[in-house]
């Protein structure tokens, strides 16, 4: 976890200025063809053709590439190995080692697979380079969403890495005192609990004040709410959701047609 | 071979009915009660506790996962449908900060656990360790029956989870894909999810009943006197009984 | 005239038997600065909290009697609207910020959103309010980074901007350092020189003696003392009911008694005690 309050990356780029939900239309739109095109390749055309361009878009090649080696390709790999070995398909075996006897066919079958999932993942990280918080929040209020869905998600992703990092804190005592590993399950357990229980009833009881303090600024209040923040939505902005839209509809028809 | 086909499409039609259900749910006011201001400022902290005890569990690897306390908190103290929110929510920022693969696709799962555990608590089953129990086994269930078909047609049955080995040597057995998915989740939740439910039972009798009574369901708690060390030692005995079955279960599936 | 009258209140939060405020009638005219005195448990949070209104409609409980304010009655009012004439700033500071903003700034504006303030007005709202609290340089900077005196005066500029006929501040400086607690106070002198209606719950009496028009003590939920702060806050009647008084006044008394302090009246503050024993 991190101890920033999310993956974004301040920066000025064509990718950081388009409207939010068009960003949101852009991930699901890679995410849905590459899982529904009928064609083998798709996955991994979309990964060279659309993600590596969307990159330079949004200037967050750096950023993308730590995230990547860190999270993404270990996941993907992970996924690709276990299916590829143990994945029953019948078909030219490649090679066998004790029960283990990956086919051709499953190791494609894998291929495709991790190609799917590291797509999916990178298309995610990508909005979130991309993106701050609160402006998709803003965008999504404006458009419907109830603004207590919004408090709710920021709030989390305040509270969480500061929980976080007293949990940390906790751990490095733990481990300095060797307690983390050497010990029985029981003693560490014990060891634990007069730590974690003031950490967690703590953080209940401020729930109250909290509950006060932003029922004194208008937080239930039944007006039409306002926002600070204007996010644009430009006309490419509509066209580009459209385009997305139309493609998604294309590969789904196009699978219909293959079967 | 159809049958293992990952198919997202599945997936995204199941988030869609979830989503539409809560809609439904919020929308028809059925349920605007359960969200107080209360409710929603309890839900970032539920989420942050799911986090933080899911961390320190796995740092001092303990063989269980403990990720949704809060989740169980939130679904007892304001309904089935906030429950469900703060699960859903709970997997979705999770897996935002830390690594999404490990945790969107198991959205749904969190998502009914904080439904069945808030209707368990509705039904009066979080009054006693005893009836805390019962609510931690249909969690567990429930849990073991909406992650086998995400296993399945997500991840092809192996999924990035320890216990994936458990079902890739059941598979190695010759048994089914989805039997062996469904064997490996009803080994392993029914412990997690039953000391999720005592815990998360044991911190709200540890709040005073003043503070419980601020959240839109305090009558879900309202004990009947069985919060004794007698009942806690018979939960436990039960618990205990239950890990043994599942061994039990475990050999019988490995040797037939 | 009377902005706030409360009238016969008496209060019960759930669960308990005895009442936590007994019978208080009080009368708060347009522009008054009041300061509540009394120990923990007295009932001054939640005479706060009752003018605030969440007091019974967040806490629950049964209140009996009128509460009114700018002539409304709180039985009649939702919560929501209450807010809107009556705001609440308390103890922890921390506990005061939203958590849904990333800056200062939002943080201010996040009542103003609520409220359905236009965007433009909305701007020119939060930075008078900041310049009138001083704390425009935080405009930026993450509510979570401040120091508590900065946070407090977030909070109370958050509520500031909402331009409530009513501030009522539940120990504002409880858990401030004294850097914080000169901060905090440096704000409330402000609201105090500009006329604002401000109910204040405070012990630190030698700061009550500096703003309040009035001073009201409260022991065991009733009101035991209402009056000027000289008077209030130098009667013998605070030190036998365990109220904590300026340290001038408790050595002037000691002084009396050895005949010593000459004047019919006991200090408060050290200019008072400084002037009395001169003579």
């Amino acid at each position: 976890m991190h101890d920033r309050l999310s993956f974004y990356v301040p920066r000025d780029s064509i990718l950081h200025r388009l409207n939010p939900l068009t960003k949101l239309f852009l991930v699901f739109g890679l995410i849905l063809v590459s899982f529904i095109s009928p064609y083998y390749w798709t996955p991994h055309l979309l990964i060279l053709a659309g993600i590596i361009p969307l990159l330079f878009l949004g200037n967050v090649v750096r950023e993308y590439v730590g995230a990547m080696l860190r999270i993404i390709l270990p996941a993907t790999l992970f996924l690709f190995v276990m299916q590829a070995l143990f994945q029953p398909l019948e078909g030219t075996e490649l090679f066998r080692v004790g029960f283990l006897h990956p086919t051709l066919e499953s190791t494609m079958f894998a291929f495709r697979n991790a190609a799917r999932v590291f797509a999916m993942a990178s298309s995610f990280t990508i909005f979130l380079l991309t993106t701050h918080p609160r402006e998709l929040m803003t965008d999504l209020t404006r458009r419907g969403l109830p603004p207590q869905f919004a408090y709710v998600i920021i709030s989390t992703l305040q509270i969480l890495p500061q929980m976080h990092a007293k949990a940390q804190t906790i751990m490095a005592a733990q481990r300095s005192r060797g307690l983390d590993t050497q010990s029985t399950y029981l003693k560490r357990v014990g060891s634990l609990l007069p730590l974690v229980g003031p950490l967690v009833f703590g953080s209940l009881v401020e729930v109250e004040e909290r509950a006060i303090a932003i029922e004194a600024r208008g937080f239930t209040s039944t007006r039409a709410k306002t926002s600070l923040h204007e996010i644009p939505d430009t006309g490419s902005d509509k066209i580009l959701r459209w385009i997305l839209v139309l493609l998604v509809i294309a590969s789904f028809t196009l699978r219909l047609w293959q079967s | 071979m159809e049958v293992i086909t990952q198919n997202i499409v599945y997936f995204a039609i199941a988030i869609a009915i979830m989503v539409l259900l809560f809609v439904w749910a919020y929308a028809s006011g059925r349920v605007q009660k359960d969200f107080s201001t209360m409710t929603w400022v309890l839900i970032p902290v539920a989420i942050a506790i799911n986090g933080v005890i899911g961390y320190i569990v796995g740092q001092i690897k303990l063989p269980v996962f403990l990720d949704s306390i809060g989740t169980v908190l939130v679904a007892v103290l304001c309904g089935p449908w906030a429950g469900a929110l703060t699960g859903a929510l709970s997997n979705f920022v999770i897996g935002m900060l830390t690594n999404p693969t490990d945790w969107w696709p198991w959205i749904p799962v969190a998502f009914f656990i904080g439904l069945v555990a808030g209707l368990c608590a509705n039904a009066g089953f979080f009054k006693s360790w005893w009836k805390v129990v019962v609510t931690g086994f249909l969690i567990a269930l429930t849990a073991a029956l909406v992650s086998t078909p995400i296993a399945v047609y997500f991840f092809g049955g192996i999924t990035s989870s320890g216990s994936s080995f458990i079902t890739a040597y059941l598979l190695q057995t010759g048994q089914g894909i989805i039997q062996s998915v469904f064997s490996t989740n009803f080994l392993v939740e029914p412990i997690d999810k039953i000391s999720t439910a005592m815990l998360a039972f044991a911190i709200i009798q540890g709040l005073s009943r003043r503070f419980v009574a601020r959240f839109p369901r305090p009558e879900n708690v309202q004990t009947d006197g069985g919060t004794s060390r007698t009942q806690l030692v018979i939960a436990l005995g039960v618990v205990v009984l239950l890990i043994l079955f599942s061994v039990f279960v475990l050999n019988r599936i490995i040797a037939g | 005239m009377a902005i706030v009258n409360l009238q016969n209140v008496t209060y019960r939060y759930p669960f308990t038997e005895i009442p936590a405020l007994k019978n208080i009638h009080l009368k708060v005219n347009d522009g008054e600065f009041i300061a509540v005195i009394g120990a923990n448990g007295s009932g001054k949070s939640t005479l706060c909290y009752a003018l605030a209104g969440f007091v019974p409609h967040f806490f629950k409980g049964d209140l009996t009697g009128t509460v009114e304010v700018a002539g409304h009655d709180l039985s009649t009012s939702t919560l929501s609207d209450w807010v809107l004439n009556v705001g609440l700033a308390f103890q922890n500071p921390f506990n005061q910020i939203s958590g849904a903003k990333y800056t200062v700034f939002e943080e201010i504006a996040f009542g103003l959103e609520n409220i359905g303030v236009p965007r433009e007005e909305m701007k020119q709202r939060v930075e008078q309010a900041m310049s009138l609290t001083g704390i425009s340089n935080l405009a930026d900077r993450s509510p979570y980074s401040l120091s508590g005196g900065q946070q407090q005066r977030v909070a109370l500029t958050s509520i500031l901007v909402m331009q409530p006929k009513v501030l009522v501040l539940d120990e504002p400086t409880s858990q401030m350092d004294p850097v914080g607690t000169r901060e905090v106070f440096g704000v409330i002198r402000i609201l105090a020189e500009r006329g604002m209606t401000v109910i204040m719950a405070e012990h630190k009496v030698e700061w009550i003696a500096q703003f309040a028009d009035r001073v009201v003590a409260l022991h065991e939920g009733q009101l035991l003392l209402d009056g000027k702060p000289a008077e209030v806050l130098t009667s013998d009647l605070l030190p036998e009911k365990g109220f904590g008084i300026s340290r001038y006044t408790s050595a002037a008394r000691k002084a009396k008694d050895q005949g010593l302090w000459k004047k019919d009246r006991l200090p408060v503050t050290l200019e008072e005690a400084v002037e009395g024993f001169r003579r």
